[in-house]
């Protein structure tokens, strides 16, 4: 993607973010009390003044991105590797069942199976020693939160450690 | 009674093993505890106190002191490893710090990261004890309307952390102001963007938005081409610093722990802001600027600089006034406490023993510093040494873990996954993540001050320009936004 074209989707983006904001975001889930003496000192006032700012700044990119380079960016990461926007995917799920897992399985073993995984997920070389980390390294950090430092570590339902 | 009276009632109380032998340990603690990401200075301090109980006043004060000052410089160590802060005061260190380790020059980044931490610790620990009472009592005569107009001026920062294009940086400092406003509003208690959610009441959770950030990306781009790092040096490399890269970044140095002096003076502002004002003046001043945010070793040193002067700045208000200047050291007044003991201005006639006492402790505190820190940094080499594709996912577990650890809560992790998406989102569209951090800090302090501000003067903007302090501020503030905008003309012209 040429410099030109990030700063034109930038502005662009901006643009429909300011106006998102002005027009959905805030009057919907910003709450401001009707009795308000000053508008300076509305609970709204901060979010649509930096919803104007986000306007401006997106109109800027867009008057910028004309002076750009339209000739492709050699360090822009492209996304033509198929195998790589799956193992984004796979990264996103692991992350997201880690959230499911967490309070269920407790934060050992999620972290156990977290570490594998992402280990796998890598292409990692030296497999064997990925799996001797992804059992000691969270045992040790479970031993430093839980035991040293004092922190309630979730235990989840099932394998309890002392 | 006279100052070689006062030094020798300090010397009696602090000249024992067990008063040097807590410094030593605390700094050793504190160095390990901000070398870990997600376990912070603060939280190493805070988990230090309780041991402080059973002993003397100031053998229990030295020991979180040495932990304090310890976890502000163990916090660069893996800002410049793996590109995640220890602490958030060594965020601006990953700007250069990283690059040097990717170019094989770890040691000589941490190198000159422990030179400029203990030379600016000495210059901090030297104002606390010349200018305590004088910057206190200035600090003091700061209100909302300072407040205002200083953090203004700090935001002003962005403009030299924003990389290759200014809109850029600004879009994401409007992006982190954003994200500042989540929350109950401070003077209605009405919701702004939580969605009901009580986990969002209280904002994000800014260890959870850091690390999110800055260290989650990392894993994300792992992930896209796990390859990419082939190649790459990444060890801690045979360099390390010389007195000449010392010599040439000693002005930034200097600059850096005046800066941390005065803005640690100023209860509420803490070291990251400090660090990355410093970095900005480094940057702005330095012949190398083109080099700032690709690996350059000044860039270390005024971060380093910046966050380390503030360590014992902010003893200046809490030991003359009684005023904590960050949460640290709201911590360590209530090791006072314990032990009955009340800082403020009585504290210098009815303590002066221990006043002298923690200042020697202090100066002393330099010197161990540059020894563990030494040990530290050829402690922490095997880090540079793991494989990445095996580091990456253990990086992981500490952070799910560190960020968790910080409020027990399980929402915060799912914050820092989703932050990481957004910083990964930023990588790719090159859109630089400091100012967004900066913003993220700030945004709260400038909007609470400026409406306590508005409340004060019953919205009459004229306050805001009140006296002296906002005069010199605002003046500042526009020098420095005239000069952004005379190097914006000069470079399409170039």
């Amino acid at each position: 993607m040429s410099p030109k074209a990030i700063q034109f989707r930038l502005g662009l983006g901006a643009c429909c973010v300011a106006l998102l904001l002005a027009l959905v975001g805030i009057p919907g889930w910003v709450s401001s009390p009707s009795n308000v003496s000053n508008i300076v000192l509305s609970p709204t006032f901060w979010p649509y003044t930096l919803a104007l700012m986000t306007g401006f700044v997106g109109i800027g990119l867009l008057l910028a991105s004309r002076h750009e380079s339209p000739d492709p960016d050699p360090t822009h990461i492209e996304g033509t590797d198929p195998k790589a926007w799956l193992r984004l995917a796979a990264l996103a799920v692991i992350m997201m069942l880690t959230m499911f897992a967490l309070p269920r399985l407790g934060m050992v073993w999620t972290a156990m199976i977290v570490f594998a995984v992402t280990a796998f997920l890598f292409r990692t070389r030296h497999p064997i020693t990925a799996l001797v980390c992804a059992v000691l390294v969270p045992l040790a950090l479970y031993a430093f939160f839980a035991h040293v430092a004092g922190v309630a570590i979730p235990q989840g339902n099932f394998v309890r450690l002392p | 009674m006279s100052l070689a009276d006062s030094l020798m009632a300090g010397l009696s109380v602090v000249a024992s093993f067990e008063a040097f032998f807590a410094l030593f340990a605390g700094i050793c603690i504190g160095v390990v505890g901000g070398a870990i990401p997600g376990l912070s200075a603060t939280m190493a301090v805070a988990l230090t106190l309780p041991f402080t109980f059973t002993l003397q006043p100031i053998t229990g004060i030295l020991l979180l002191l040495g932990v304090y000052k310890g976890g502000i410089f163990g916090g660069s160590i893996p800002a410049i490893l793996i590109k995640t802060p220890g602490t958030p005061a060594s965020s601006a260190t990953i700007l250069d710090g990283h690059p040097m380790a990717e170019k094989g020059e770890a040691g000589r980044a941490l190198g000159m990261a422990l030179w400029a931490s203990c030379t600016a610790d000495v210059v901090s620990n030297l104002a606390l004890i010349l200018f305590a009472g004088w910057l206190a009592s200035f600090a003091l005569s700061f209100g909302p309307p300072e407040f205002f107009a200083l953090i203004l001026f700090s935001l002003t920062i962005i403009a030299g952390v924003s990389g290759e294009s200014l809109l850029r940086g600004a879009l994401s400092a409007i992006l982190g102001l954003l994200l500042a406003t989540i929350g109950l509003d401070l003077v209605y208690g009405t919701n702004r963007f939580t969605f009901g959610d009580p986990n969002m009441m209280g904002g994000l959770n800014f260890i959870a938005v850091l690390i999110g950030l800055f260290a989650i990306p990392e894993i994300i781009a792992m992930a896209w081409n796990p390859t990419a790092h082939l190649g790459k040096a990444r060890s801690l490399g045979h360099t390390k610093v010389s007195f000449a890269d010392y010599r040439r970044s000693f002005r930034s140095i200097i600059r850096g722990s005046l800066i941390g002096v005065f803005l640690g003076s100023i209860p509420g502002i803490g070291a990251a802001p400090s660090a990355f004002l410093s970095y900005s003046e480094a940057r702005r001043k330095s012949p190398n600027r083109e080099n700032f945010g690709k690996g350059e070793i000044e860039g270390v040193a005024a971060s380093e600089a910046g966050n380390n002067g503030v360590a014992g700045a902010t003893l200046i208000p809490l030991l003359a006034l009684g005023v904590p200047g960050d949460v640290i050291t709201a911590i360590i007044i209530g090791a006072f406490m314990i032990h009955g003991l009340q800082p403020g201005p009585m504290m210098f006639i009815l303590n002066v023993d221990i006043i002298y006492g923690l200042f020697i402790g202090l100066i002393v505190s330099s010197v161990f510093l540059f020894i563990v820190g030494s040990v530290a940094i050829k402690g922490f080499r095997f880090v540079s040494d793991v494989p990445k594709r095996i580091l990456m996912p253990a990086v992981l577990v500490l952070c799910i873990y560190g960020v968790f650890a910080v409020n027990n809560n399980i929402f915060d992790v799912g914050v820092m996954f989703a932050m990481g998406w957004v910083g990964y989102l930023m990588m790719r569209m090159h859109i630089p993540a400091a100012p967004f951090l900066i913003a993220f800090i700030l945004g709260p302090l400038l909007e609470d001050n400026f409406r306590q501000s508005m409340l004060m003067s019953g919205s009459d903007p004229s306050i805001l320009l009140r006296g002296p302090i906002t005069w010199f501020f605002w003046a500042v503030t526009i020098i420095t936004i005239v000069a952004i905008a005379r190097n914006i003309r000069k470079i399409p012209r170039a």
